[in-house]
């Protein structure tokens, strides 16, 4: 009887050995199963409730009675942000600066990584720990900030793009990945006379590929997400603010100005209500983020973990 | 080839003779110069904004009158003067890249060293142009005679003068050397591969210096009693009253001993609870649904990638009045509900350690779930032979696999104590909440850029930076000790 139970019951693998379940192993599953199931859930959870609310019926959702499902459910508050003051302006800036400065910043740590793995530059180790130590120490908040102001870059958009051309980690993940491809495309491309910029743009550009995807999509959402440069940089320029910077100032406007809203001062009109236009942005500076992520996952992925051999 | 190359590596080690390295330093410094406010060699008048350097005034005309814009529009000065001025500023700027040049090809071959030459001439001469149009400047300056936009003789003018000379004479003093260069020119110019290569990494260093050791420069403001717009100079000197004030204040003490506590306590809950992303990886490689572990990855990693803005969002949209929460006691389980659960100030640290929590522990797991799949499955196989079950599996061989890259990031979390990043702090912080979520880098914030306390608050900075790399190195003195590898 025993033995027929025994053979009744599913195999699983664990540790990569194939056994047979026992009652423990059940119990074990269900519970392990359920908590990852509930994680999973808190996890994704307020944005299923952030975008049923912006895809409701407004009055509904005024009144604080979308809870689980959306109701009458309609798009336009999407292109109605396109009406609300300075937000456009913003996106406008964010998805500039993401462009541009994630394409300046993969081209630089393309070169810098490609330049910092050839041995015969002249005192080679001495620049490359000057400029990888400045991972570890900085100046502080306000000596880089008055440094900014005495570069002419606070109040100025190249105040996002230029400082973050040069990023020493990405630079050694690039010099990384490259000292690991073997060299003998790089020997035979320079005895055939190939110049040093030569050999960039024909073997090493190529060759890194899968690294310059991953330090892109790290710039990429770093880019997007920023919201420090911005307040601390642009404090005096509100049409250079980020989306973030953006909607910090709309999340804390309402909860600070409640009564001016009340009152009619409100910049929004028609169904539109305060609440529905701070989570239709929210949305907006999410939805990119977690439709690109499901694809760029195994970047990120490599990224950390190639982070991690360097320690 | 063979043959040019030699020959380029000998000019290389020629060319290191003192009058070329004094050339090279001296356009190095001028280079440098450029970037330095208080060594604009146009500032001919008070009135000019302390932060324009020669570089941005080069570039942008509105940041070199954005002080004078009213003198110009009552007409005490003339707007040609401070035109003529950016002209002189970028004439300057031109002769300093030409010396630039010449500097650069200067580690050359001989043709490349006799073309090059030239360029340190040239470039010295147009500099003195520049700083002649200058001088006119001032002396308009001194003409208008206004009390408003009072005349001011540069320091940078005879700094830059002075270098410009330097540069001319030593130049002209290299000539002797190179001329008779002229028997031996190679068909084309060329340079040693290694001065090369650097020259080729020398933008990379430009910005690196630039963004990374210029702003070390700030910490002069520390030692003077300065606020913003105001000036540096032996007057306000004042040593290190600031250090002493911090500790000396009761309240600035106080406040420090409140932000250090912030700091230190919630950099201590998330060391505490570091293990935490080990076991999250340790269980969900327990399941052996392939699809499963993924979506589950996919969903607990995207919150990572959000920034704090849209954390603070999904807080507010959770638990404020009209939020989930009261939205679904009173709509679900029909308790009339309204209450604002963010105005609740108390248990600040253990929310913020959640919903860091929330946001970070998906990601950091990634990491254990990698080096797990990289196991050897023959220690697995052994310990099932020698009967062990689950848990002993996951307790004798799992976590043992695990322990030196957990030991690795405890160290780095351990050198980072005092940075917990101002992001997070910043958006949930609010007036009832702010004195038990006010860490380091928030209140730095608060101080320097709030109240523009700009010596006390780089003060802070300082000593933040300071005890950081010590830390840093402290801790990678213990890795080399323990595992013979260094974690930087």
């Amino acid at each position: 009887m025993a033995v027929a139970n025994k053979k009744c019951r599913p195999k699983m693998t664990a540790f990569g050995i194939q056994y047979r379940m026992t009652a423990g192993d059940y119990v074990f599953n269900v519970l392990n199963v359920t908590f990852f199931v509930l994680f999973t859930f808190i996890c994704i959870f307020p944005f299923y409730y952030l975008f049923i609310n912006t895809i409701s019926d407004n009055d509904l959702v005024g009144m604080n009675m979308i809870t689980l499902i959306p109701k009458g459910i309609h798009f336009s508050n999407y292109i109605a942000l396109r009406d609300v003051q300075d937000f456009g302006q913003s996106v406008i800036i964010t998805v500039s600066r993401t462009i541009l400065g994630t394409a300046l910043m993969v081209l630089a740590s393309a070169y810098a990584g490609y330049l910092t793995t050839r041995q015969l530059m002249w005192k080679r180790s001495f620049w490359y720990r000057a400029m990888v130590i400045t991972m570890y120490f900085n100046a502080g908040m306000i000596p880089t900030y008055l440094n900014m102001m005495s570069l002419g870059l606070t109040d100025n958009y190249l105040g996002y793009i230029i400082p973050g051309i040069v990023a020493p980690y990405n630079i050694i993940l690039v010099k990384t990945y490259i000292e690991s491809i073997p060299g003998e495309l790089e020997e035979s491309a320079e005895i055939d006379g190939a110049t040093v910029m030569q050999t960039f743009t024909k073997i090493a550009l190529p060759l890194s590929k899968p690294i310059l995807a991953t330090i892109a999509v790290f710039g990429a959402v770093g880019n997007w997400n920023s919201l420090q440069d911005s307040l601390i940089y642009m404090a005096n320029s509100p049409s250079l603010y980020t989306m973030q910077h953006r909607l910090y100032i709309y999340l804390n406007s309402s909860s600070n100005l409640a009564q001016a809203m009340q009152s009619g001062t409100a910049v929004t009109s028609g169904m539109l209500n305060n609440k529905v236009i701070k989570y239709t942005i929210s949305m907006v500076t999410v939805i990119p983020i977690a439709l690109v992520y499901p694809f760029m996952q195994r970047y990120f992925e490599e990224g950390i973990m190639m982070g991690a051999v360097k320690g | 080839m063979t043959r040019t190359i030699t020959n380029a590596r000998e000019s290389g080690e020629r060319s290191g003779s003192k009058l070329m390295v004094l050339n090279r330093v001296v356009i190095i410094l001028a280079c440098a110069a450029t970037f330095f406010p208080g060594l604009y060699p146009g500032r001919v008048t008070t009135e000019i904004s302390r932060n324009t350097s020669l570089l941005t005034a080069s570039i942008s005309y509105d940041s070199l009158v954005s002080n004078i814009s009213r003198a110009l529009k009552k007409g005490w000065v003339s707007a040609s003067t401070f035109q003529l001025l950016m002209v002189a500023s970028i004439i300057v700027l031109v002769g300093i890249i030409l010396c630039a040049i010449g500097g650069c090809m200067s580690v050359g071959n001989h043709r490349m060293r006799y073309v090059g030459i030239r360029f340190p001439i040239i470039g010295s001469v147009v500099m003195a142009v520049g700083l002649v149009c200058i001088y006119v400047c001032h002396g308009q300056i001194v003409a208008a005679d206004t009390e408003k936009v009072p005349a001011n003789f540069p320091v940078g003018f005879i700094v830059f003068a002075v270098m410009a000379v330097l540069i001319l004479l030593t130049s002209l003093a290299e000539l002797r050397i190179v001329l008779p260069l002229k028997s031996d020119l190679e068909p084309k110019m060329q340079m040693g591969e290694k001065y090369h290569l650097f020259l080729l990494f020398l933008p990379i260093l430009a910005l690196v210096f630039a963004f990374s050791y210029l702003p070390l420069w700030g910490w002069r403001y520390a030692f003077f009693d300065y606020s913003a717009g105001g000036t540096l100079s032996m007057d306000n000197f004042v040593g290190f009253k600031w250090f002493t004030y911090l500790f000396q204040n009761s309240a600035t003490r106080s406040d420090l001993f409140r932000v250090i506590k912030n700091t230190l306590a919630l950099s201590g809950i998330g060391i505490v609870t570091s293990w935490l992303p080990m076991i999250f990886a340790i269980f969900l490689t327990q399941i052996n649904s392939k699809g499963f572990r993924r979506v589950v990855q996919t969903c607990t990693t995207i919150p990572n990638f959000l920034g704090w803005v849209i954390v603070y969002a999904v807080a507010l949209a959770i638990f404020s009045t009209d939020g989930f929460i009261n939205s679904f006691l009173s709509n679900v389980l029909g308790i009339a509900s309204s209450t604002n659960y963010l105005m609740n100030s108390s248990h600040m640290w253990l929310k913020m350690w959640l919903w860091g929590t929330w946001k970070g522990l998906g990601w950091s797991a990634i990491i254990y779930i990698s080096s797990i799949t990289g196991i050897d499955p023959t220690l697995y196989e052994a310990a099932t032979m020698d009967g062990a079950g689950r848990f002993a599996k996951i307790w004798y061989v799992t976590i043992p696999q695990l322990a030196p890259t957990f030991f690795v990031l405890l160290l780095m979390s351990i050198a980072n104590v005092l940075s917990n990043g101002l992001d997070q702090y910043l958006v949930f912080s609010n007036a009832a909440n702010m004195s038990a979520v006010e860490v380091l880098d928030l209140y730095v914030y608060n101080l320097g850029i709030g109240n523009g306390q700009i010596p006390l608050s780089t003060v802070v900075g300082m000593f933040k930076s300071v005890i950081s790399v010590t830390l840093l190195f402290a801790a990678n003195g213990v890795s080399k000790r323990l595992r013979g590898e260094s974690i930087i």
